[in-house]
């Protein structure tokens, strides 16, 4: 009998993945305006007011795709439009008339998920859309009542989400799309289970959408476990960086002289908005205060923070009344401030993902950005393996780096 | 009128009392003070010669002063002159001022309020008269007591005067209590952060300050979109964002209403607007046909003019060539779009046919769902034969039997019953995604051959970028190609034999010189080439029998849908 034929579908499950490329599909269409995508007039209205004039890549090759219902797994560099590609797939797939909950939106932090819900409210401010932020560290009590009042998307984080489901709060009936923001976050160890819980509540075959500057292999592997055939927008890792974020780092031979070196560097903090990036919440609080005792003003956030807390810093640092602002990976991701033109990696980041999105807090939408790394001299491998690997170029900080903001 | 312009100064009780005891730790200084022996009383000379100090000071000026008056000028003994009469002058009005300060005229003129200073001057003299009456008491150290007030302070004050303060102290009580029902929401709110704020300086402060009452804004804005059961815009999370939007950007109002007749405004605004581009398009059209149409006749009476004849309509001015080209780009442009359309006609079925599968596909997190288990097979017990392809499925391909061998079998096998073509065209494969795809890349042919040169190539370069995948195989047929030692002993041409290793069998058959024993036995050809055996035991028979009696068995059960016996 055939000894080398396999099953086919035992091919499909048992399928060893890791020597696969991924790529962008082949059928993927470029559609280069607004106006020849076919969306409605509201919704483009609001497109047009929120700022947005040309699609950029991403947003020309997946609007289309997700408003046609299929699955996509979209990547793009940082800062180019991708909350509002699937907040425009969104808007343009919803049935406003129908007061239920039709698509989920999930991202790791509470802030990203304030802001993709203002995202989707301000594209939508010409189509009476309602969008709930259903996030932790909030009132429970409100949130049943906002969404019992009818909301047709939903961002929020997994916690609070499964929480309003099991309560059945969240009526998922109706949810016809799922997006997952920051996917490869949201698939990594910390949060997949918990997706897996929120997907097992959605009917079966849902659409689901994820998004992410970095989708590293093994998370493109595993995706066929819950999307159906995907159109996957894709792009090779060196071309990830940004031409217009300059990086660069300062040699330090002590961890103490950062910390002179960060004070030398506040005149330059504050000619627009800085992030600065320490790797643990410890750390934050200590150089929040010795800046502090220091006459720096400065402000500071992290995960231990009470919500009231972090909301208000929050409101400050989009509002432009604080300008300097120490944290930690919380802000790494997604968060999205126009002013922001420097980002400090005061600790340089634990892996290679994280360093692209912490400098992609600067340079947001075509602006210019600088990415300041402050290294040890054991530091140094480290940095030049992230350069090496996303083929890009970190120098010596010059002297007139201000000038650069 | 002067009640008008009298300036009121607003303080605050608490500042008065904290005043007070301030008063009070200056005296109770002073009197720890004394207890010092520099200061005792005893040892203090009350220095009767102060005054008599002053006094000779003003006679040793006065003295000078005449001295230097001898001395001057009688210019600068005028200019003196002059002043002192000014002086003199101002004196006098401030004491008139000061006199009927109600009445006076002037009295509007001046920043100073007479009149309340007048009142001062007597509160003053009042207090001073109280003063001395303290200081009466300064004396007799045993007479202070202490008591608690309503704040919580503890006070000394002398025994004669508990009642007075005690009283000063309820009315302080009744004024604090008021107070407090009003302060007590902003006191707690800003406690936490008034506390450190006084040692920084005023910019940062009032910073702060800003901040202090943004967030309350902000805060108060929060309360009122949790408040009511409405719908939520933009603009009510915007909360002071600094934000560049497009330049279409209208701020709506919050209130909704308001908005809803905002919005209403825009829409019509919009629609005038489209109409006036559209009749602003009509005007242009209509003028340019306009324009045209007078410089045809403008044209036509020049031609008429020379003596030519009027000019054909346009239509017919083309030649021979351009109606060609024309017709051969048309026809082009029909071809192009006919083989367009076909290929749009494929690239639809394909995604028809990738829509069913999809539509056909189970996820694996959807296992279990209402409306899904239907669809997913239940657990089946295996067949041994089935259970015997999986395991050669998984199998390495390395490991195997020879190729050629089993397959040609197989086939033939299947070929006597008759069966394997019907089998294979009832059992369809199924389709998979990579199937249906526009097909770019074919995986390459697997690379057999020497591993060797394989291993040579890796070196100390590694890199972790992913490279496709070619794997290659070693080559397990080749040592089975019989060539060495047989060859030695038969009578036959090198050249003949090699090319041929088919031949051999039969030709070794009829070798008239037996090989030693040992080769015999251990030697690469099969067995039952020879008949001299004493017992039969070839392989490929032995095979042959085994897979005759799985097929008789295969008739009997029909293997499922998802094996496939396709052979390629």
């Amino acid at each position: 009998m055939a000894s080398s034929e396999v099953s086919i579908n035992r091919k499909i499950i048992s399928e060893d993945l890791s020597n696969v490329e991924f790529d962008t599909s082949e059928d993927v269409e470029v559609i280069p305006t607004f106006d020849s995508m076919g969306l409605r007039d509201e919704l483009l209205r609001g497109i047009y007011t929120y700022g947005f004039e040309k699609p950029s890549a991403i947003q020309q090759r997946s609007i289309l795709p997700i408003v046609k219902g299929r699955d996509v797994i979209a990547q793009a560099q940082s800062g180019t439009g991708k909350t509002a590609t699937f907040s425009i797939s969104i808007l343009q797939s919803l049935d406003t008339t129908l007061r239920e909950t039709q698509v989920l939106v999930l991202s790791p932090t509470r802030e990203l998920a304030t802001q993709i819900q203002k995202v989707i409210l301000a594209l939508g401010d010409f189509m009476n859309v309602q969008c709930h932020a259903c996030i932790g560290g909030t009132n429970l009590g409100e949130d049943i009542r906002k969404l019992d009042y009818g909301q047709h998307v939903v961002s929020g984080t997994p916690g609070r989400v499964f929480d309003m489901i099991k309560r059945r709060v969240l009526r998922t009936r109706s949810i016809k799309m799922l997006v997952l923001d920051e996917a490869d976050e949201m698939l990594n160890k910390g949060f997949k289970e918990q997706i897996y819980d929120v997907y097992r509540y959605l009917p079966p075959a849902t659409q689901v959408v994820l998004i992410s500057a970095t989708l590293p292999h093994e998370i493109l592997e595993m995706t066929s476990k819950f999307m159906t055939d995907p159109i996957r927008i894709l792009v090779k890792r060196d071309e990830l960086t940004l031409e217009g974020i300059k990086q660069f780092f300062v040699a330090v031979e002590r961890e103490e002289w950062k910390f002179d070196t960060l004070c030398d560097l506040y005149d330059t903090l504050t000619i627009t908005q800085a992030v600065i990036f320490c790797n643990t919440k410890r750390k934050v609080d200590w150089l929040t205060q010795k800046m502090q005792e220091a006459n720096f003003t400065v402000s500071s956030m992290h995960g231990d923070m009470p919500q009231k807390e972090r909301d208000n810093i929050m409101k400050e640092f989009r509002s432009g009344q604080s300008r300097v602002l120490i944290t930690t990976d919380v802000w790494a991701r997604g968060i999205d401030v126009q002013q922001v033109s420097l980002v400090i990696n005061y600790d340089l980041p634990n892996n290679r993902e994280l360093y692209i999105h912490r400098i992609g807090r600067s340079g947001r939408f075509g602006r210019k950005g600088v990415a300041i790394n402050f290294v040890k001299s054991d530091d140094i491998r480290i940095l030049r393996d992230i350069e090496q690997y996303y083929s890009t170029q970190i120098d010596e900080m010059p002297m007139n780096v201000a000038d650069l903001i | 009128m002067n009640e008008s312009t009298s300036k009121k100064i607003l303080f605050n009780k608490s500042s008065l009392l904290s005043l007070k005891a301030e008063l009070l730790k200056k005296q109770e200084e002073v009197n720890e003070k004394k207890q010092l022996p520099q200061h005792k009383v005893e040892n203090f000379k009350p220095a009767p010669s102060k005054p008599t100090v002053e006094t000779q000071n003003n006679e040793t000026s006065k003295k000078s002063f005449k001295e230097n008056l001898k001395a001057v000028d009688t210019d600068d003994l005028e200019a003196n002159r002059k002043v002192k009469s000014a002086l003199e002058k101002k004196a006098e009005l401030y004491e008139h001022l000061k006199d009927g300060a109600g009445d006076s005229q002037l009295a509007g003129r001046f920043l100073v309020d007479f009149k309340s200073k007048k009142e001062q001057e007597k509160e003053i003299q009042e207090d001073h008269d109280l003063n001395e009456s303290e200081q009466n008491y300064q004396d007799d150290e045993n007479e202070w007591i202490d008591f608690t007030d309503c704040l919580g302070r503890t006070r000394k004050c002398h025994k004669s005067d508990l009642d007075l303060y005690m009283k000063r102290d309820h009315d302080l009580m009744k004024v604090l209590s008021k107070d407090q029902d009003n302060k007590n929401e902003n006191e707690e709110s800003s406690t936490s952060t008034t506390a450190p704020k006084t040692e920084k300086p005023l910019l940062v402060q009032k910073t702060n300050d800003y901040l202090q009452s943004l967030r309350e804004k902000w805060e108060q804005k929060e309360q009122e979109l949790l408040a009511k059961d409405k719908d939520i815009h933009y603009q009510d999370l915007l909360f002071d964002e600094a934000r560049i939007h497009g330049v279409g950007y209208y701020s709506f109002s919050t209130d909704e209403t308001e908005r809803r007749k905002q919005m209403e405004e825009l829409m019509k605004q919009r629609q005038e607007t489209l109409r006036a581009q559209q009749e602003a398009e009509q005007v242009r059209k209509k003028r340019d046909a306009l324009l045209a149409a007078r410089v045809a006749a403008a044209r036509a009476r020049q031609r008429a003019r020379a003596g030519l004849p009027p000019e054909e309509p346009k239509e017919n001015e083309k030649d021979f060539t351009t109606c060609l080209l024309e017709f051969l780009t048309q026809q082009k442009n029909e071809a192009d779009a006919k083989a367009k359309e076909e290929e749009k006609k494929i690239r639809e079925e394909n995604e028809k046919e990738r829509q069913k599968l999809r539509e056909a596909y189970v996820r694996e997190w959807d296992l279990g769902k209402e409306g899904v288990e239907d669809k997913v097979k239940k657990f089946r017990e295996m067949t041994q034969e089935e259970y015997v392809e999986q395991q050669r499925s998984k199998r390495i391909d390395e490991f195997a039997p020879p190729q050629t061998s089993s397959s040609s079998k197989s086939l033939n096998t299947f070929d006597e019953k008759g069966r394997s073509v019907s089998s294979e065209k009832n059992t369809p494969a199924p389709r998979t995604w990579s199937d249906v795809r526009p097909k770019a890349k074919t995986p390459p042919p697997p690379d057999i051959g020497d591993l060797s040169a394989l291993n040579e190539q890796k070196g100390l370069y590694f890199t972790s970028s992913k490279k496709p995948t070619t794997v290659k195989y070693k080559n397990f047929v080749q040592p089975q190609e019989p060539v060495p030692i047989e060859n030695e002993l038969s009578d036959e041409d090198d050249s003949v034999q090699k090319p041929k290793p088919q031949k051999r069998k039969s030709e070794v058959e009829h070798a008239e010189i037996a090989p030693p024993p040992t080769y015999d036995y251990y030697g690469p050809t099969p067995k039952h080439s020879r008949p001299k055996k004493p017992f039969e035991s070839d392989i490929r028979e032995a095979y042959a029998q085994g897979a005759k009696s799985l097929e008789s068995k295969g008739n009997e059960r029909q293997l499922s849908k998802q094996y496939d016996f396709t052979f390629d």
